[in-house]
């Protein structure tokens, strides 16, 4: 079966630096996938380059089989994928309920719905993500964890098959983290494919069932949580080669 | 019904009366009702300021499209005046148009025009695009006059354009009419926008513009559209002005002023909103005609004198907007329909937002 989205050799320069090298893997229709690695990796360069905003330097993305490497980010949302940014980017002048309400607008090509529905959509959506109750506010009055909320919110209400998430748990204290957990939970059984981007290990131990980590723009591993947390060469770029060592009992 | 609800009443019920004056009123000086002995409530000095007011009402709203909407200051919109005054010009002083045939082309070549120049300069951001702007505005005007063809200039030179008078019984009101017409489809257009998806699109842009395309905002495509109907409503009026007016050269058809006043107005009067460029408008019109000493109204001011009020009213023009700006930078449409009031917690509250 094609793969929902599916990375070929994907790179990306900045100067001479290779930020993303080479990576190679896909992700299936309805899968939970985590992206983790250190800081540097090349995680939100990768990310960038699915949605459109980065240019690839080499290789091609496909979606359901189709390259889409080259198009731009508004055509790769209308195709069904989603993304949130690591440093929140709300419409500061608009409501939360109109926030979301805009995703609703735009968004997958599927059908765009009129302004009113579009409205009872961002009620829905703004009720799967715990926002409901503040609906009405102005984003300044949010909270950093809510702001977090909105932008997942703002996503998942352009209808998307695949939704890209960077890292919506950092900054998060733990009860937050588990919070926002349900809610990544929740989304992803409304039948929507997530990719989470995290450094924070515990995230992706939770509610994964496959992570991908990257190191230095490559793919260090790929496979079960439990299994690629046990890898080696991933403690070691994780936690430097002196731990890995004292790990081994050297 | 609460304080702020009876002054919203009260607001709407005066903003309408202001409204029925200012369109009715000129009746008065129809031939007709002066042989009747209605009291005149205009005379022609009022009239032209009348007609000059519901100009700039257009060029503020328009202006507000792409500036307040969208977000891009663009600071070129007189070019689309000037392309709609001389694409009628031409139409009918060349090519021997009626003039109500060559009237609607004036959106249209300004429109294809921002289209055009829109491609390329919508690209820049911030800055880099009102310098780019204010180019073209510039350049278009010095086009128009200089522009030779086997040493005929096409578009009249420097002496400009001569069209005949335009045949109709109370000429001043049937362009006072023509004016205000545009002015309301101008906020019309506006509100109808606002209240669509290419509305909340454009508003999108103005306050992320990444974040829009990632929500699958075609944003080259927004931007574009937007300043092309800025630039159809202001050379709609730009159109009109050719007729109304019977000469245009470069000097009354690209006046870089106007650049700058309507978007003057339309901070006045609170950028984004449906009616705030439209209030500013009226209100900064009427103050330039004041302090000019245009009105029939006078201020004598002691160690003022008299030939020295034009520099004054420069002088408080310029204080007067830098007051806007950094004190209610919403406009003073802000404090009407009760969200807020002008108050100095208010002021203090604007100058926190202001200032770094």
């Amino acid at each position: 079966m094609t793969p929902q989205l599916d990375l070929r050799n994907v790179t990306k320069r900045f100067g001479g630096v290779a930020a993303v090298d080479g990576v190679t893997f896909s992700i299936a229709k309805g899968e939970i996938l985590g992206v983790i690695g250190p800081n540097g990796a090349g995680k939100t360069t990768l990310l960038n380059c699915i949605s459109g905003v980065y240019r690839l330097d080499g290789g091609d993305i496909r979606w359901h089989g189709v390259s889409i490497a080259g198009l731009a980010p508004y055509r790769v949302a209308r195709l069904g994928v989603g993304r949130t940014f690591q440093i929140v980017k709300p419409f500061g002048s608009m409501t939360v309920r109109e926030n979301v309400a805009v995703g609703a607008l735009f968004g997958s090509d599927s059908e765009r719905p009129p302004l009113r529905a579009a409205f009872d959509r961002a009620d829905s959506v703004l009720e799967l993500v715990g926002l409901r109750m503040k609906a009405d506010l102005p984003v300044s009055a949010l909270t950093i964890p809510d702001r977090k909320r909105l932008e997942v919110a703002r996503a998942v209400a352009t209808r998307p098959k695949l939704l890209l998430l960077d890292e919506v748990m950092a900054g998060l204290n733990n009860v937050e983290i588990d919070d926002a957990l349900e809610m990544v939970r929740a989304v992803h059984e409304t039948g929507v494919t997530v990719v989470l981007i995290e450094h924070v290990m515990r995230v992706i131990v939770g509610v994964c069932e496959r992570v991908i980590v990257l190191d230095l723009g490559r793919t260090l591993a790929d496979g079960q949580p439990d299994v690629v947390l046990r890898d080696e060469r991933v403690i070691q770029a994780y936690l430097g080669e002196r731990y890995a060592r004292r790990l081994r009992g050297g | 019904m609460t304080t702020s609800q009876r002054w919203q009443r009260i607001l709407i019920v005066l903003g309408c009366a202001v409204i029925a004056y200012a369109v009715l009123a000129p009746l008065t000086s129809l031939d007709g009702a002066q042989a009747l002995n209605l009291p005149l409530l205009t005379d022609k000095l009022w009239f032209r300021l009348a007609t000059i007011t519901a100009m700039f009402v257009v060029m503020a709203t328009a202006w507000n499209i792409i500036g307040g909407l969208t977000g891009y200051a663009a600071f070129g919109n007189v070019a689309f005046f000037g392309i709609g005054a001389y694409t009628t010009g031409m139409l009918i002083a060349k090519a021997k148009w009626p003039f109500l045939l060559a009237l609607p082309l004036a959106p249209v070549a300004a429109a294809i025009f921002a289209v055009l120049v829109g491609l390329p300069l919508l690209r820049l951001r911030g800055h880099y695009f009102a310098v780019a702007s204010l180019g073209v505005g510039v350049a278009v005007g010095e086009l128009v006059q200089n522009l030779d063809y086997r040493g005929e200039p096409i578009f009249g030179g420097a002496s400009g354009l001569f069209m005949p008078i335009f045949a109709v019984p109370n000429r001043d009101l049937y362009f006072f009419y023509l004016m205000l017409g545009a002015a309301g489809v101008s906020i019309a257009v506006t509100w109808a926008v606002i209240r669509s998806r290419f509305g909340y699109g454009l508003i999108a842009i103005r306050e992320n513009e990444e974040a829009a395309a990632v929500i699958g905002v075609n944003t080259t495509a927004y931007k574009v559209a937007a300043f092309a109907l800025a630039a159809a409503l202001t050379g709609l009026a730009g159109g009109i002005f050719a007729q109304w007016n019977v000469f245009i050269d470069q000097e009354n058809s690209f006046p870089i002023a106007y650049n700058v006043e309507m978007i003057l107005m339309a901070l006045l009067g609170g950028t984004g909103t449906v009616f705030g460029p439209a209030a500013g408008a009226v209100v900064l019109q009427l103050l330039i005609q004041f302090l000019s000493g245009s009105l029939p109204i006078t201020l004598d001011l002691p160690f003022v004198p008299e030939d020295a009020m034009p520099v004054l009213a420069q002088v408080v023009l310029g204080v007067l907007l830098a007051l806007v700006v950094i004190f209610a930078p919403r406009g003073v449409i802000d404090f009407f329909g009760g969200r807020s009031r002008l108050t100095i917690a208010y002021l203090r509250r604007s100058l926190r937002e202001t200032s770094i």
